[in-house]
């Protein structure tokens, strides 16, 4: 009996030391160092790495120190669980052992030759046997760098001009990419854009017929994920009418997988969508931060992506490449993206259980991998944005305007403190609005 | 639509609206328009329409045709109406000859002092009361000119496309100024002051922050970093309007 209560009163006071509530962050150094940067760099981080849509930014920190595993740290000292993974490269963890032993190894012995080295080859032989699209496989370094390549390709095979994109979708930052409207983009940039909705059949069907023989390539993303927005899954036989639809009008299908990539199949996103693309784009996820990016296809378009020139300076270095064999080879043996989509299912479900004893709605779309996550009870988005922000002073970094990632590196106790973050979270945003949005 | 044409219409509906605040906020020109009561209608062939009426201490600065104006002025074409706003024309009078005492001698100590408030220099800037008049009409007009330029210049018409429904909003903390764009169907509508729930805000410290950024004298990103300036909402439609807002100056320098 008197150990029992010893017990009880034990338990009481874990759960008192549990309720305490988490240090709020500051950012004096990120602030400094920013002050520094905007003399010297344009708008001190450009990009989408800029404190611009962080809302509000002085919510959120600026600079990293150093990271290790789904964690990193600021230069204030702050510690976060890291729900962006450097926006999507990170996926097996930063610093992850063998991924840098690798890149180490091969660092010493050599990394921008004159003439590239053995990795190029393994690297692509890797791919072509982990990806059903791949019968070949070339190498860049941005995400941006292999959608454009796809794109003159598609060119190339077709002797066609215009490309048919979702409304919404990003595929990086040239101009074409871009769109009309966007500050350096000129009307004949985009001139050969032709934009459908995602989801909608009839729209392709349309935009086709206006522009028979004319249309070189279909690209989307393997699912919608537009900044600022909901994400939207394919409807159902969406991906397997577009296949049809480019076969019978001899459109090249381009599937842009650089976000996706390795976040939801292995063996290529569009696996689990169930179709083949006739290209697919790849970045982020291949390297766990080592930067190189790859277009893979299949073997009818081998002889156009040899004769479409494409090449850049640092596109043969070898460190990224034998990081990314590294990479590869562990996240097949953990099957990472499975890893991803179940530790993201437990956050995510717990979150949104959580909301709703707030009486918050929490709109989760997406893969559990890479989810967006929306309070819809207001709907201008500012209870939203303040409750990421209360959660990123107290050390889950939440954005409110952009997808999140979660990595093969989020723990059950990571996902366990993020879940304690988020209360507190709900309980700041609930003090501060109420029941009025 | 031309270059002409669109200037045509920033001066007509989004530099000639000031008006309407200058005679609230500057205390000589409330007590020179007080008893006016007069009305002008402005027409441009081939171009906008616009009058200004005054009456009972207020003035009235609208869009389209006013019923029995007291003037008529007509311009041949955008240009000759860019002309006038420009100082470097004048307008036919259709009606209201015996008024011409009032254009030659008063309406001009009015337009003269609206000139004075938009071409603001630094020492001017420097008095509390030349900032506010200067911030209010600058951030009126920025949203007065953006309704345009969403409607009549091409870049504009790009970005009205990206524009969903929502209320705009800019605003100087903490009790204004502040003026609203509600984008409606692909209808605008601007508000002078707070009149609705806004869904995407931008926020001002102070009113030197905001006329300094209005004014490109400081960039939105060092602000909005360190707190000086607050996005918050909808952002998105804030951050498309970016390169309108930049047009503004094409027509309007």
């Amino acid at each position: 009996m008197k150990s029992q209560t010893r017990s009880t009163k034990t338990t009481a006071k874990k759960t008192t030391a549990k309720k305490k509530s988490l240090k709020t962050y500051t950012f004096k150094n990120s602030q400094k160092l920013f002050q520094r940067a905007l003399k010297v760099i344009p708008c001190g981080i450009y990009g989408h790495f800029s404190p611009a849509p962080l809302i509000p930014a002085t919510s959120y920190p600026f600079y990293a120190e150093r990271a290790k595993g789904s964690h990193f740290w600021d230069v204030d000292g702050n510690e976060f669980i890291d729900y962006m993974c450097a926006y999507g490269p990170m996926v097996l963890g930063y610093n992850h052992p063998g991924v840098d032993q690798a890149a180490m190894k091969q660092l010493k012995r050599g990394n921008c030759i004159t003439a590239p080295t053995r990795e190029m080859v393994e690297l692509a032989e890797q791919l072509v046997d982990l990806n059903t699209a791949a019968d070949w496989a070339f190498f860049a370094k941005n995400g941006g760098d292999v959608v454009n390549q796809s794109i003159m390709l598609a060119r190339a095979a077709t002797g066609r001009t215009k490309m048919m994109l979702v409304k919404g979708g990003y595929h990086g930052v040239s101009s074409w990419m871009q769109g009309p409207g966007h500050y350096g983009v000129v009307e004949q940039d985009c001139a050969s854009n032709v934009y459908v909705d995602w989801n909608n059949i009839q729209q392709v069907e349309n935009a086709v017929s206006q522009h028979r023989g004319e249309i070189a390539a279909f690209l989307a993303t393997p699912y919608h994920h537009p900044t600022f927005g909901d994400s939207e899954l394919p409807a159902d036989g969406y991906w397997q009418k577009i296949r049809q639809i480019c076969d019978r009008e001899g459109i090249v299908l381009i599937i842009d997988d650089v976000r996706c990539g390795f976040r939801i199949d292995m063996r290529g996103s569009h696996e689990y969508f169930g179709f083949k693309p006739d290209l697919a784009c790849y970045c982020k996820a291949i390297g766990n931060g080592y930067p190189i990016s790859a277009l893979v296809g299949r073997e009818e378009l081998k002889t156009y992506a040899a004769k479409v020139f494409y090449t850049g300076s640092y596109w043969f270095s070898s460190v990224p490449m034998a990081a990314a064999i590294a990479c590869m080879k562990e996240m097949k043996k953990i099957n990472a993206p499975r890893v991803m989509i179940k530790q993201g299912k437990k956050l995510w479900d717990g979150i949104a259980k959580m909301a709703d004893g707030y009486g918050y709605d929490m709109k989760v779309s997406g893969m559990a991998s890479m989810p967006t996550l929306r309070i819809t009870n207001d709907p201008s988005m500012m209870l939203h944005q303040d409750w990421c922000a209360e959660a990123t002073r107290r050390g889950a970094y939440f954005t409110s305007h952009h997808n999140w990632f979660i990595s093969a590196a989020h723990t059950d106790t990571d996902i366990k403190k993020t879940l304690d973050i988020a209360d507190e979270a709900f309980k700041a945003v609930k003090k501060k609005y109420g029941d009025e949005y | 639509m031309s270059y002409e044409l669109v200037k045509s219409h920033l001066n007509l509906y989004a530099v000639l609206q000031n008006l309407e605040e200058l005679t609230v906020m500057d205390k000589e020109m409330a007590e020179l328009t007080r008893d006016w009561n007069i009305s002008i209608q402005f027409s441009v062939k081939g171009g906008p329409k616009a009058y200004i009426a005054f009456k009972n201490g207020k003035c009235t600065v609208g869009q389209g045709k006013f019923k029995h104006p007291s003037i008529k002025l007509f311009f041949l074409s955008p240009e000759h109406c860019n002309k006038m706003f420009d100082g470097n024309g004048n307008p036919i009078p259709l009606k209201g000859f015996t008024k011409l005492g009032f254009l030659l001698k008063d309406f001009p100590k009015l337009t003269d002092r609206l000139e004075y408030y938009m071409k603001p220099t630094d020492d001017l800037l420097k008095k509390k009361s030349f900032l506010a008049v200067n911030t209010k009409m600058t951030i009126d007009t920025a949203f007065y000119a953006s309704k345009e330029l969403l409607q009549h210049d091409e870049l504009g018409q790009i970005v009205a496309h990206k524009l969903d429904d929502c209320v705009m909003m800019m605003k100087v903390l903490p009790d204004g100024p502040a003026v609203q764009m509600e984008v409606s169907n692909g209808d605008y509508n601007i508000m002078k002051s707070e009149e609705k729930k806004a869904t995407s805000v931008m926020l001002f410290s102070d009113m030197t922050v905001a006329n300094d950024l209005l004014n490109g004298k400081i960039d939105a990103f060092s602000a909005i970093a360190s707190g000086a300036i607050q996005m918050r909402g909808r952002i998105q439609y804030l951050d498309a309007l970016g390169p309108v807002l930049d047009r503004i100056s094409h027509y309007l320098s």
